[in-house]
């Protein structure tokens, strides 16, 4: 029966009514003031009211903003658009109001503003959180670092907060990397049988030395303009290259030596390539390894 | 002074070996190392291979093995001779045992047990706290025999690790032997390595991380280069010479001794194996004895009782005799349908004699090789006759040979490029691109017909590693029905270990080692068909009341012809398929022999080489029936002057280029085996001039490459007796 109703319709014999898919209603807060603004205090007091109208609409929906788009209409019909995100879903509006308002110096009033909207334009669920109290906090609970972190980056720039992650490689260069502020832990670690110096020079410094070949730890180094004689050595500990990265990698070999001088100080060089292919010498890091 | 490589890991330690024992050992020639010692992870697996392999290159095998304990440091065992190897084989067994199918289990009380006259070397990365009371328990077991192993890893801290080693070793009195842990055999394997360990731990290279093999250098080094990095410690250097010394056991030392069949009379295996070759004539040749049959029958019994084959013989003719008195339908197959014995003992259905075929392909005196007879059983009654087998010849004495599965292209693009991250639907594609692909690897068109990006680096990678781990042994898997029996035990000759299906056993080594080693062994092999067959003559004789069996089916029944004629054969055994089917209406047999004939060239081989063309144009009448010498009408004849079967190969090589016989099974040999070991060539050149002196037409590449093409064929035409 439905296969003939559809064949009716197909061929106009039935009429079929289109229903639009509604798309999910943006959380958006609209505020239209009798007299343009133009005052900094009063853009900030109207932001208040915003988030304050925004949050109460997220809270009813159980979800959090990450990211706010704030326009602010002249009255010479030209926008003014300020955009901030969060690193977790947020409706705390007195927060959001205090990112909204480090933005507001990019806010060029003109003649002043007459109209505001708020949009959240990125949203993520969020469920309601037992409040904790400082004095009863669990021990061992990661302090929520949140809010700190969006105000760092609305005032330095999203890219500027982030943290250090180790990564499985045996490249010193290669093994930290940048990962966003409030990212998991990807649950590398770096071996204990693998001591690195406590400092990298990046990048690593072309020395001079002088070592027997073909592995054998170098007698003495200079580096700018000072010579260092090696009393205490160790290596090599061989690297080679990671493969799969690129071609030139393949033939890449490593030997590095950690070695002391006679004042004690603690030095990490390497030989980026067999003695007897010419390899040269570099220093790679400094100190107790 | 010398050095002795005492650490190999093959690739029989699966997925972590990277090199065959032939490259282990053709390097170990080239950097002039005496010996090596091959030391796989609780396996013997691949010890015939490297055996095979240290004959060819005249380097010295020193057997060993890597323990794996669970309570202990590993530990390298070497036996010194053959009672030793006997417990080392029993000790693997043992935690083979323990542990199941693919595992081994054992602590380092098994190994106090059945240490005696192996040579230990107890391996350890870094020096524990535990290390000295290790050592003293280790000394312990091994006495005089024990030895504490130092490695170059490469890695922070070695020569500092190295000394603490060697202090707490000269502490317990251990004296100190320097290994090298090799792994692979060239340095540039080491990608190669670093995959198949990707593989094993099932993730992909950017995601391994420290679990890679950490240590750098674990390629074959030159004894001067070992002398070198160990300088500090040349009597470490020097006592892998005394190791080698003590350790003379070779795998020739093996006695196979085949079971003495339960004698009746005080009659030898050799006269009672007389005795029902005749009993069997009057059952096969009821009126009268055909004299060239007769003397067939006189020339292979003394063939077999110059070889002492009589047991082996009086076995196979008992399996068949007990299956035949179960009702299990049962029928020889493969080579041992040349041997008139074997017919008139009823365990083939094919007159050899009246078929042509020649009894050293089966038996020969120079290869002293085991002779291989395959039987095969109804499908589901075949378990009957395996038990019965272990019945009579006892669990200790009998075990399936396995199988080595190695990786075929497929599977090595699949697993190579889940290692390089390559995503699963692209290796799915080029997977299926493989399908016929044979080692040439995959060319930039057929790249860019997946819309794949031929400069791909990983891409590339992919398929140059994936060529590379082709022939790489994955695991071991039970032979379909390879029986080895002894008269001792089993498990003193060779690690056993119990299959994935119950009441199974198997041995480490396939049945190449067991040829190598001139073993021999029973194929009870499974037959679907002829349980259908069984169960059709049932069916006659319920409904039709006809009582047949396998001999007394009518044959050349020209109604059933007209239905082959028709390709009307779907569930027909062998001519089912559609490459098949599209053949019979062309080739229109109407004899058995045609059939015979349809079923030898419908397959890759006489494919590849051009030469079903030749015969079907020959057979259409397109072509003259043209022989190059007449002598080789009497052997091409049949298939009109051109070579079908490698049995034609042998004769005409016999014929044309005057080879001998055994010389002959040798060429076939290395025809079913060339794709691996191109060991047609060295045979190539006297066949070519064997043709040219007897005077034939100097076009060499014509008779060799189609040789060559139908190496892939086994020989068909033994094969389909269950249509008779």
């Amino acid at each position: 029966l439905v296969v003939l109703l559809r064949l009716d319709q197909a061929l106009g014999a039935a009429a079929e009514v289109l229903v639009a898919i509604v798309p999910p209603e943006v959380p958006r807060a609209k505020l239209i003031f009798a007299e343009p603004l133009a005052n900094p205090d009063d853009l900030q007091r109207a932001i208040g009211l915003l988030c304050k109208t925004l949050t109460e609409d997220l809270e009813h929906r159980g979800v959090g903003a990450r990211r706010l788009d704030l326009v602010f209409m002249r009255v010479d019909n030209i926008a003014q658009a300020v955009r901030i995100g969060t690193s977790r879903p947020n409706r705390n509006a007195v927060h959001l109001a205090k990112l909204l308002g480090e933005r507001l110096v990019l806010v060029d009033p003109g003649f002043g503003i007459e109209a505001a909207t708020l949009t959240a334009s990125w949203i993520e669920a969020l469920t309601e959180r037992q409040l904790i109290g400082n004095h009863v906090a669990k021990a061992g609970e990661e302090a929520d670092v949140s809010d700190l972190v969006d105000r760092l980056r609305v005032k330095l720039g999203s890219d500027r907060v982030f943290r250090m992650t180790p990564v499985e490689s045996e490249f010193p260069e290669r093994a930290i990397k940048r990962v966003s502020a409030m990212a998991n832990s990807n649950g590398a670690t770096w071996p204990n049988d693998l001591p690195r110096p406590s400092r990298l020079l990046t990048p690593p410094e072309l020395v001079n030395a002088i070592a027997e070949i073909p592995d054998v730890p170098p007698r003495f180094f200079v580096w700018r303009k000072t010579r260092h004689s090696v009393v205490k050595a160790d290596g090599p500990e061989r690297i080679l290259g990671e493969w799969w990265r690129s071609d030139e990698e393949i033939g890449l070999q490593r030997d590095y030596y950690r070695v002391e001088n006679v004042q004690g100080e603690r030095f990490w060089l390497f030989r980026d390539a067999p003695a007897a292919e010419g390899g040269r010498w570099w220093l790679h890091g400094i100190g107790e390894a | 002074m010398s050095y002795t490589e005492l650490q190999v890991t093959t690739h029989f330690s699966f997925l972590r070996g990277a090199s065959s024992c032939e490259e282990l050992f053709v390097q170990a020639a080239n950097l002039n190392i005496p010996a090596l010692g091959i030391t796989d992870r609780n396996s013997l697996a691949g010890i015939v291979r490297a055996h095979e392999a240290a004959k060819v290159t005249g380097i010295r095998l020193i057997v060993g093995c890597r323990l794996d304990l669970e309570d202990f440091p590993s530990v390298l065992v070497y036996p010194t001779d053959r009672a030793s190897y006997s417990r080392l084989c029993r000790l693997l067994t043992l935690g083979k045992t323990r542990a199941g199918k693919g595992k081994c289990s054992l602590s380092i009380a098994d190994v106090e047990q059945w240490c005696e006259g192996l040579v230990g070397i107890l391996v350890t990365d870094k020096p524990t706290e535990h290390l000295s009371e290790d050592l003293a328990r280790f000394q312990r077991a091994f006495g005089n025999w024990a030895y504490c192993g130092l490695s170059r890893r490469f890695r922070p801290d070695d020569a500092a690790h190295t000394k603490k080693i060697a202090q707490a070793a000269s502490r317990a009195r251990v004296p100190t032997v320097v290994t090298g842990d090799i792994l692979y055999h060239v340095p540039e394997r080491r990608i190669l390595q670093d995959v198949v360990t990707c593989i094993r731990l099932k993730t992909s290279i950017d995601k391994v991380g420290f679990l890679k093999e950490k240590h750098a250098d674990k390629y074959l080094k030159p004894p001067h280069e070992m002398q070198r990095l160990f300088r500090r410690y040349p009597d470490a250097v020097r006592r892998t010479q005394e190791i080698a010394d003590r350790c003379r056991f070779s795998l020739d030392e093996l006695t196979y001794t085949y079971p003495t069949e339960v004698m009746q009379d005080g009659m030898t295996a050799q006269e009672r194996l007389e005795k029902l070759t005749w009993e069997g004539v009057a059952h096969r040749y009821p009126d009268s004895l055909p004299d060239n049959v007769a003397m067939q029958l006189r020339h292979e019994l003394n063939l077999i009782e110059r070889v002492q084959y009589g047991p082996y013989f009086l076995t196979v003719d008992s399996i068949v005799r007990f299956a035949r008195s179960k009702g299990i339908l049962c029928q020889g197959r493969g080579s041992a349908a040349n041997s008139a014995v074997c017919f008139v003992l009823g365990i083939t259905s094919i007159d050899p004699v009246r078929q042509g075929l020649l009894f050293e392909r089966f038996v020969s005196e120079e290869r002293r090789e085991a002779p291989d007879i395959d039987v095969d059983f109804e499908h589901e009654r075949r378990e009957e006759v395996i038990q019965w087998i272990y019945e009579t010849y006892g669990r200790t004495r009998s075990a399936l040979t396995c199988t080595v599965t190695r990786y075929r292209a497929r599977g090595a693009v699949q697993e190579v490029g889940k290692a390089l991250g390559v995503p699963t639907d692209v290796t799915r594609a080029l997977a299926r691109l493989i399908w016929g692909w044979s080692d040439d690897g995959v060319s930039d068109k057929e790249l860019a017909e997946l819309n794949l990006n031929d400069q791909d680096r990983r891409l590339r990678l992919t398929l140059a590693l994936a060529k590379e781990l082709m022939g790489t042994p994955r695991h071991l898997s039970q032979h379909p029905g390879g029986f080895v029996l002894t008269l001792d035990r089993l498990d003193e000759l060779v690690p056993i270990e119990p299959a994935a299906m119950d009441n199974r056993q198997v041995i480490e080594w396939d049945k190449d080692d067991i040829d190598a080693l001139k073993f021999m062994k029973v194929d009870v092999l499974g037959l679907g068909m002829l349980g259908c067959m069984n169960r059709a003559f049932d069916l006659l004789r319920k409904h039709k009341d006809t009582d047949l069996d396998l001999a007394t089916i009518p044959s050349e029944d020209p109604v059933t012809y007209a239905m082959i004629r028709k390709a009307d054969t779907v569930g027909v055994f062998q001519i089912e398929s559609r490459a098949q089917m599209a053949m019979l209406p062309r080739l229109a047999p109407s004899r058995f022999y045609d059939l015979v004939i349809e079923v030898a060239i419908v397959r890759p081989g006489p494919i590849q080489g051009d030469m079903v063309h030749p015969y079907l144009r020959r057979r259409e009448g397109k072509e003259a029936v043209v022989f190059p010498k007449p002598e080789l009408e009497k052997v091409l004849g049949k298939t009109l002057g051109v070579p079908l079967f490698q049995e034609q190969a042998m004769q005409v090589a016999m014929v044309a280029a005057g080879f001998s016989a055994s010389e002959a099974d040798q060429l076939r040999r290395a025809m079913a085996t060339f794709k691996f070991t191109g060991g047609v060539n060295k045979f190539r050149d006297k066949l070519i001039k064997g043709m040219i002196e007897n005077g034939y037409d100097n076009s060499p590449n014509a008779p060799s490459n189609s040789w060559k093409a139908s190496a892939p064929m086994d020989f068909r035409k033994a094969t389909p007796p269950a249509l008779r």
